[in-house]
């Protein structure tokens, strides 16, 4: 039987590796268009996604979304494939990386419009009484779109199953977090009568016991939550693009490293274990989504 | 004489007019000590700074409202969209105020503004700016096109952005200026020294000819050009003509062309349904039906969302050489 911490160790490494394997496909010229990595940021993925079944819940994403999609579906392949525009892509190719959609799950690249699609899909599974809780993983940034607050506001009057998931690695791109965020932002949430939760660690056991009551509390009484994380991403924001101090990455790299806070507690073996699977599968991957067919003609 | 990128025409555009009239301002998403997501305002915060180069929250409709509201106080904001694509956020205060408040207030209010939208793809098909999938890579003129109150400017290359980017910061109505992001890093030329204003309303002719015209915009323009050097040695002849400004456009200088040659192939990146190249096919046949000898064609982006990566979804020198052809042959 697979501890919880095994499972946790296991999908966190494997989204590092499939993250780093992507830059580097980049780099290589195996990719064209953009992606945005979670490195750094992935105990949020495996903390919080956990609690969800991916038969029953629904997970609305961002442009950040490779670490919440491989926890949610497990599918390394389709997304290596989909951000190569293969037609074994998640999306036929389509879509590339920040347009991950299957089952559940849905991603989307535009800042903040997720919220209000994922508050109509908590209202829709609570009319269907499916016991769903739909959750939006948002940043930071992403505060600053005002269709938040409206459906804030909708989700708490109409009482709906929607866990709003800010994922704050205090930066926006090259914009800091003083410069885009006033005030605190679990009390923009508690504003609209809206429980919270804020969490200052990467320890992906303590996000999982947050995240674990947020969620009970949710299907227990249908009502709308929010959760604020601490987490750091560790590469730039898509590529090359990078304009913070190197010196803060390196301090954050050193104290926050979600793989690196729980390696210790794994059995050295089972970890080596763990590593070696995901080392052979993502790269198995890379080599199935070369060798696919390019997703390249398309009918209107 | 050395070449200066498009995204460095826009830079050098930027720094002039903020030298010349302090009423200038740039406002937008990491356009501060990044220089913005491309480059095109670097060196503008250390020159200026925060207070004329105003870096904000992911807040689109904020600022852009904002940005109409400083500009009825006279300032003269010029507001970057990180990519054409999330001008939606705004559209309300768009549409509702910057278009129409000069003509609810009789001509007394001007709004001075000018948004800047890195718009569509590298055709190329080659590296960063390929194709970022349906969010990123639209070509969204026609919906300003339509709303009556905006002037829409689309330069295809760095001396035209530069010269009529200062045209638009100089003008007293609201003007969406679409900037092809495929050209960034792509399109060079010499850049007259100098002040360089391109009056907004002028088309140009891009190379003359006398059998079919090619009407082009943006990336579409380079496209155009390719195809009349490769037909030239055929013995064909083809005047490419970018209107530069869809509204208000340019249309005398189109029905000349048309008039002239009697063939009309038109293109652009945005799809063909409800694009721009609707209204210019309309305007020719108004005007010039009876000295057309074929159908108007048009070769356009797929009537879908942009796919991500390389694909067929966008014009290309293939198509655009068929349409030739084919309104070489019906007639
Ligand atoms: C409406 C909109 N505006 C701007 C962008 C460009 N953009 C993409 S990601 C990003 C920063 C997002 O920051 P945050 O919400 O903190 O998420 P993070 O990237 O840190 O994960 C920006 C400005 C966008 N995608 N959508
Ligand atoms: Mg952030």
């Amino acid at each position: 039987m697979t501890s919880d911490l095994a499972r946790f160790y296991q999908q966190m490494y494997v989204i590092r590796r499939l993250e780093e394997t992507l830059l580097e496909m980049f780099s290589a010229g195996e990719i064209n268009g953009t992606t945005h990595t979670c490195i750094g940021q992935e105990a949020t993925a495996a903390g919080v996604i956990s609690h969800l079944d991916s038969e029953r819940d629904v997970i609305f994403s961002n442009h950040r979304c490779h670490g919440h999609y491989v926890a949610f579906t497990d599918d390394v392949e389709g997304l290596i494939a989909e951000v190569t525009g293969r037609t074994t892509g998640t999306c036929g190719g389509k879509g590339g990386s920040q347009h991950l959609c299957r089952g559940n799950f849905y991603s989307n690249g535009i800042q903040g419009s997720i919220v209000p699609v994922a508050t109509g899909i908590a209202l829709a599974e609570r009319e269907r009484k499916s016991g769903a809780v739909t959750t939006v993983f948002i940043g930071d940034g992403t505060l600053g779109q005002g269709a938040l607050y409206e459906c804030l506001n909708m989700a708490s009057l109409w009482r709906l199953p929607l866990m709003v998931v800010v994922e704050n690695n205090h930066y926006a791109q090259s914009t800091p977090e003083e410069l885009a965020v006033s005030g605190s932002i679990s009390a923009r949430a508690a504003a609209f009568g809206i429980p919270t939760a804020e969490i200052t660690t990467t320890d992906v056991e303590e996000i999982h016991a947050t995240a674990g009551s947020a969620v009970e509390r949710i299907r227990a009484t249908g009502e709308p939550f929010f959760m604020v994380l601490d987490t750091y991403r560790f590469s730039p924001h898509s590529k090359g693009d990078d304009t913070r101090d190197p010196a803060e990455i390196e301090a954050r790299r050193a104290s926050s490293d979600p793989i690196a806070l729980i390696a210790d507690r794994l059995d050295p073996e089972l970890r080596a274990d763990i590593e070696q699977a995901a080392e052979r599968r993502v790269a198995d991957a890379r080599e199935a989504a070369l060798a696919a067919p390019v997703a390249g003609a398309v009918q209107a | 004489m050395s070449k200066s990128l498009y995204v460095q025409a826009i830079n050098r555009a930027l720094h002039e007019e903020m030298d010349r009239d302090p009423d200038v301002l740039c406002i937008g998403e990491d356009i501060g000590p990044m220089g913005g997501l491309f480059g095109a305002t670097r060196g503008l915060h250390e020159r200026f700074g925060a207070e004329r180069v105003i870096d904000t929250p992911i807040s689109e409709a904020g600022y852009t409202g904002a940005a109409i509201g400083m500009a009825m106080e006279g300032l003269r904001p010029v507001v970057e969209i990180q990519f054409a694509d999330f001008v939606t956020v705004a559209f309300d205060q768009l549409n509702t105020v910057a278009a129409k408040m000069h003509f609810l207030l009789s001509g007394l209010a001007k709004v001075p503004l000018v948004v800047r939208l890195p718009y569509g793809v590298n055709l190329a098909g080659e590296g960063y700016m390929s194709g970022h999938g349906p969010h990123h890579s639209q070509s969204p003129e026609a919906w300003f096109c339509h709303m009556a109150g905006m002037k829409v400017v689309m330069p295809s290359g760095p001396a035209d952005a530069l010269g009529l980017l200062k045209a638009a910061i100089r003008d007293n109505s609201p003007v969406m200026f679409f900037e092809q992001k495929g050209l960034y890093e792509t399109a060079s030329e010499a850049l007259p020294e100098g002040e360089h204003v391109v009056p907004i309303g002028k088309a140009a002719v891009v190379c003359e000819g006398s059998d079919v015209t090619v009407i082009a915009t943006g990336a579409t323009v380079g496209l155009a050009r390719a195809v009349a050097e490769r037909l030239r040695a055929e013995g064909v002849s083809l005047e490419v003509v970018d209107p530069r400004t869809l509204v208000p456009l340019d249309t005398e200088a189109l029905v000349a062309s048309a008039i002239k040659t009697g063939r009309v192939v038109i293109t652009h990146e945005a799809p063909s349904t409800g694009g721009f190249g609707g209204e210019i096919a309309a305007r020719i046949a108004e005007q010039a039906f009876g000295r057309l000898h074929a159908p108007i064609r048009r070769v356009c982006g797929l009537d879908m969302p942009v796919p991500d990566g390389k694909n067929n979804a966008l014009p290309n020198e293939e198509r655009i050489e068929a349409a030739v052809r084919n309104v070489l042959e019906s007639g």
